[in-house]
């Protein structure tokens, strides 16, 4: 009886789960199938595949939508402000870590307020500041508050794995005759791989996705990125959902690829800074 | 560290200039902005009137701001209970011997973590059509069809329609953290209280819940944060309609400085937004020592 009542146990949790499971996975399978249908098919059945995949969609997003250029941009300001991070976090964390030198207590933690500082509320003042400067409108005008907001994680992250790293080996080297820059970015950075692909992967993630300051501070048509580029060509295009749709899996897909690629390791970095602080 | 090491702290301080250049002016800096802008009347022309402590006065009286808090409030609330309720319920059941395919279950409830915000309102307005939409499609299906709601056009409900696809898409990220604290208690201890007959709901109120409680603070002021934040799925979604029924505070600012061109006073709610949110965090933390004295 008991063994009875523990195996309907298991599959009930089991059946609970998968199920949940689906939900959580479905609306994108639905999304990526869906936008290979014609707004006809569509509009007959929600839910049935596509009798036969229709690129069609995709191709009107390229050419009418413009989503192309976004996507075009998107990727410049991520790779761009991706790029800059990885060397100013892993310089700034290094020598916070290394060495002691007057203000850097105060550095350290004036990073880390970073972390504290809600982006939503720094909206209109960055703007305000941005107009004010003449910083508004230009191709690197997003990739400015990218690294800027991407610092915090970054630093504190690169400065508990240095820690880690034994100042032997940076001893060893200068013997050898190793400058300090040359040990810093060929010595040192190489074993902090793990952290550094950690960080890489969450400023990715964030950039990539990144809506209100992309809204604010770009008005210009040729700068949009993905994410503003969306809600343009939804609003013209609000009632041919198939359409939509292939735009939003376009706009999805660097992400989902990075996702199939690192998933391991996207959800111990994302979750890591929260465990630790 | 030997002085040969070490290099001059000229060459420390200039290799940290740049960061440090790009973090003041678009982290720091715009707090120093906020507050000055604050005291003037500014429509972004080139007149700028001062008028002191007026736009907090006034800030303090705005009914359509308090009301978009306590939108905020509500969806938090929503968002809180969803997120970390299901969360952990997954997790519970995720530790436990009885179930199958584990690794598969934590990555694919994990993935809408990564989309965009944008991504996930646009999908989820799609599915909540009252025409096209998958949610009315498959409550009819299943016999709930005198349930369906006008999910976005309700001003009662819309909040709530509002925080299903915020709870839907951060479940996983909750997920991995409770999972790996549960994990990280002593199996033994799960064992022995399993002998004593503590099962289920028993074990985890009593066992699994005093013993994670400090991740479980953490992941509420986590929870709380970053729903306070939420912007751009309700931007996408209903614009904060219909009405202003599902406006938050973010949007209201946005809304006053953008489409108002009142940026003195967008600042000064930019800094009402910044003293309010940083108080909530500070009244979660407060709360949960006070629980742990107990």
């Amino acid at each position: 009886m008991k063994k009875a009542w523990d195996m309907f146990q298991g599959v009930v949790a089991n059946a609970f789960v998968s199920l949940f499971s689906i939900t959580c996975i479905f609306p994108i399978i639905w999304m990526i199938y869906s936008s290979l249908k014609t707004d006809k098919e569509f509009s007959l059945n929600i839910l049935s595949l596509p009798a036969k995949p229709e690129f069609g969609n995709y191709a009107r997003a390229i050419t009418e939508g413009k989503i192309g250029s976004y996507f075009v941009n998107s990727m410049f300001n991520t790779l761009s402000a991706l790029v800059v991070v990885l060397v100013i976090s892993f310089i700034t964390g290094y020598c916070i870590s290394r060495f002691r030198f007057k203000g850097r207590t105060f550095i350290y933690y004036m990073f880390l307020s970073g972390m504290l500082i809600p982006i939503y509320a720094l909206l209109i003042p960055i703007f305000v500041e941005f107009k004010t400067l003449g910083l508004l409108n230009k191709k690197f005008t997003l990739i400015l508050p990218y690294i800027a907001f991407a610092l915090p994680t970054g630093v504190f992250l690169v400065e508990s794995s240095v820690e880690s790293v034994p100042i032997e080996v940076e001893e060893a080297a200068c013997i050898d005759g190793s400058s300090f820059i040359n040990t810093m970015f060929r010595i040192v950075m190489p074993m902090c791989k793990p952290v550094l692909s950690t960080v890489a992967i969450l400023t990715f993630l964030h950039t990539w996705n990144e809506f209100p300051l992309a809204l604010v501070l770009i008005r210009s048509n040729a700068l949009k990125t993905m994410p503003i580029g969306l809600t343009n060509f939804v609003g013209a295009y609000t009632v041919n959902y198939p359409l939509m749709l292939a735009a939003l899996v376009v706009s999805t897909l660097p992400v989902v690829i990075m996702y199939l690629l690192f998933y391991n390791q996207i959800m111990k970095g994302m979750t890591a800074g929260a465990v630790k602080g | 560290m030997s002085k040969a090491l070490r290099p001059k702290n000229i060459v420390i301080y200039g290799l940290l200039a740049p960061g440090l250049a790009v973090f003041v002016l678009c982290c720091i800096a715009p707090l120093f902005v906020a507050v000055y802008n604050s005291f003037f009347d500014w429509d972004g022309g080139p007149v700028k009137r001062f008028v002191g402590f007026q736009n907090y006065a006034e800030l303090v009286q705005d009914r359509a701001f308090w009301s978009a808090f306590k939108n905020n409030l509500t969806f938090i609330f929503w968002t809180v209970l969803g997120q970390i309720g299901i969360a952990f319920l997954i997790a519970m059941l995720l530790q436990s011997r009885i179930l199958k395919f584990k690794n598969f279950h934590r990555t694919v409830i994990f993935f809408p973590v990564v989309l965009s915000a944008v991504v996930v309102g646009f999908l989820w307005r799609i599915m909540y059509n009252s025409e096209y939409g998958i949610v009315n499609t498959l409550m009819r299906a299943v016999g709930l069809g005198n349930f369906i709601q006008l999910w976005l056009d309700n001003p009662d409900i819309v909040i709530g329609s509002l925080a299903i696809p915020k709870v839907w898409q951060f479940i996983g990220y909750y997920l991995i953290i409770l999972l790996a604290a549960i994990q990280g208690i002593d199996q033994s201890v799960l064992e022995v209280a399993e002998l004593d007959g503590a099962t289920g709901w028993k074990k985890s109120r009593y066992i699994v819940v005093p013993l994670i409680k400090n991740t479980l603070m953490v992941t509420i002021m986590l929870c709380i944060s970053g729903n306070m934040k939420t912007f751009d799925q309700i931007f996408v979604m209903t614009g904060g309609g219909p009405g202003t029924s599902s406006e938050v505070v973010a949007l209201y600012a946005y809304n006053v400085s953008m489409n108002r061109m009142r940026y003195g006073y967008g600042s000064t709610a930019a800094i009402g937004i910044l003293i309010l949110s940083l108080g909530l965090i500070m009244l979660s933390r407060l709360a949960g020592r006070k629980k742990e004295e107990e």
